[in-house]
């Protein structure tokens, strides 16, 4: 009996040690639930907004490829398209305190107003915890969740992999191409990239 | 966050090197954290032959740049060659990559110094008693704990000779250096198989030899888990490894292809069918 308490007890050291195995969010599975806290110092939890399409956006004003999308104005408009349809927009910032991107509330209000951003909210993650339950790796690194709870499209925000804002009109949106397809019924068709980007600057990461 | 230091002991030095190295080496261009030349193998460009020049990195301490696949975050450098008629540059030629990170984001790169070499290839047609520039616009994203995205503009004036072409004694330990750290062709005798389970691949390996040490680099994207560590078994005859299969991976794949390092200064480039889980056995 010993024995297998301490067994148990390290195997639930071990989940905790390694949590991007265990719980890591996949396209097709439930969504991760969440409580977050906003800039606009509101609480949203995700399970409140089944029923409707929920777009996850990670985000680090300080990281190239996430100025590419904000200094161009294509994440701005893809917040203000896709919120005038009825979709959620969360903006996520994991950086860990003292890390590129970490922000307080006051501070990203102010952001969002200088770059005429348009989500839903933006949640602030310095202990990463949203982060890691999704297993987000890059900013800008784009989710979404269907009415039922369910991800739909995990990965880039679109196909060229750069920092040069020249690739945009040139690009496959892949947020675009998923919300089109999914607000009209049809199956995503392609519902997993690789994120580009700068990496998540999490608490104790070293780069 | 530049430390100016650095830079100021470095200025100096290239400046001394552009000085004794006339024709082999430019003087280096500025990166951000680092700096960059190019180089050339040989003393001349000869009509009708290839030949090596090398896009040499310097690196600050804890600065990094990526691999072609640069793993879950990052970019390759991207070269833009500007050539005279009658020279043709190749595809960078990448040196086997070294795995960056340690917690749940994994990049391949290098870091302190590494050397991209590149073939060109010069006409038969191209006139000769002349010297010719060979230039290159470099985008390369540096990163330690953030990433600074940097362009330079470097070049290099060589004379065209028709005679056969002689090494540049200057840069031959470069290029030397830099032949060294790429990875090989495997072994004839060698065999691999990769088999296609439900959350991973593996890969077996029959070198002949006991194996204790392994690490697969993935050519293309969205394969393997680039964080999850790769579990060795050592075997008689070679060695096992287990590879947990990306989450981006929602199609079986027909080929497993990338470098597979053993220790340092000896990778291979393995190109392996995947078979089910029935035929590996």
């Amino acid at each position: 009996m010993r024995r297998f308490i301490t067994f148990s007890m390290l195997f639930a050291l071990a989940a905790l040690a390694i949590p991007n195995l265990i719980l890591a969010a996949k396209v097709g599975q439930p969504a991760p639930d969440f409580t977050g806290t906003a800039s606009n110092n509101r609480t949203y939890h995700l399970a409140d907004y089944r029923g409707k399409f929920v777009v996850l956006e990670w985000h680090n004003n300080g990281c190239p490829y996430t100025q590419k999308h904000y200094m161009s104005g294509n994440m701005q408009k893809l917040q203000k398209q896709w919120t005038a349809q009825g979709v959620v927009w969360f903006t996520i910032i994991s950086s860990a305190q003292g890390k590129q991107g970490y922000i307080d509330a006051d501070g990203e209000n102010k952001y969002m107003a200088k770059m005429a951003a348009a989500p839903t909210a933006a949640l602030l993650d310095p202990t990463g915890a949203i982060g890691h339950a999704y297993d987000a790796k890059t900013t800008p690194q784009m989710i979404i969740i269907n009415p039922q709870g369910i991800i739909i499209y995990d990965g880039a925000i679109d196909n060229r992999p750069t920092d040069d804002v020249k690739d945009i009109p040139v690009a496959t949106n892949y947020v675009n191409v998923a919300l089109g397809q999914a607000l009209a019924g049809k199956p995503v068709e392609t519902a997993a990239t690789r994120p580009y980007g700068c990496s998540v600057k999490y608490k104790g990461s070293w780069f | 966050m530049r430390n100016p230091n650095v830079r100021l002991l470095f200025l100096p030095l290239f400046m001394l090197a552009s000085i004794l190295l006339p024709g082999g080496r430019a003087s280096a261009a500025s990166i951000p954290h680092g700096t960059v030349d190019l180089i050339a193998e040989n003393q001349w460009i000869a009509p009708g032959r290839q030949a090596y020049f090398g896009l040499n990195f310097h690196l600050e301490k804890g600065w990094h740049i990526y691999w072609v696949n640069p793993g879950d975050s990052g970019q390759p450098p991207r070269v833009e060659w500007h050539l005279p008629e009658g020279l043709n540059s190749g595809e960078i030629d990448w040196p086997a990559p070294r795995r960056l990170g340690t917690s749940s984001i994994v990049d391949f790169g290098y870091e302190d110094a590494v050397m991209l070499l590149v073939p060109v290839r010069a006409s038969s047609t191209l006139p000769t008693n002349q010297a010719v520039q060979l230039g290159a616009q470099l985008r390369v994203l540096i990163c330690r704990e953030i990433c600074i995205p940097g362009k330079a503009q470097i070049s290099l004036t060589l004379p065209i000779k028709s005679m056969p072409p002689e090494v540049d004694a200057r840069t031959r330990d470069l290029f030397t250096a830099a032949r060294k750290s790429l990875p090989q062709r495997e072994p004839g005798d060698w065999e691999f198989k990769v088999s296609d389970e439900k959350d991973s691949f593996i890969l077996t390996a029959k070198l002949g030899r006991q194996t204790t040490q392994a690490t697969f680099f993935p050519l293309e994207e969205s394969l393997i888990d680039n964080s999850s560590a790769q579990k060795v078994v050592t075997v008689a005859t070679g060695f096992q490894l287990t590879l947990r299969k990306s989450d981006q991976l929602l199609k079986p794949i027909k080929r497993l292809k990338g470098v597979l390092e053993l220790s340092a200064n000896e990778a291979y480039v393995i190109d392996v069918a995947v078979g089910d889980a029935h035929s590996a056995k």
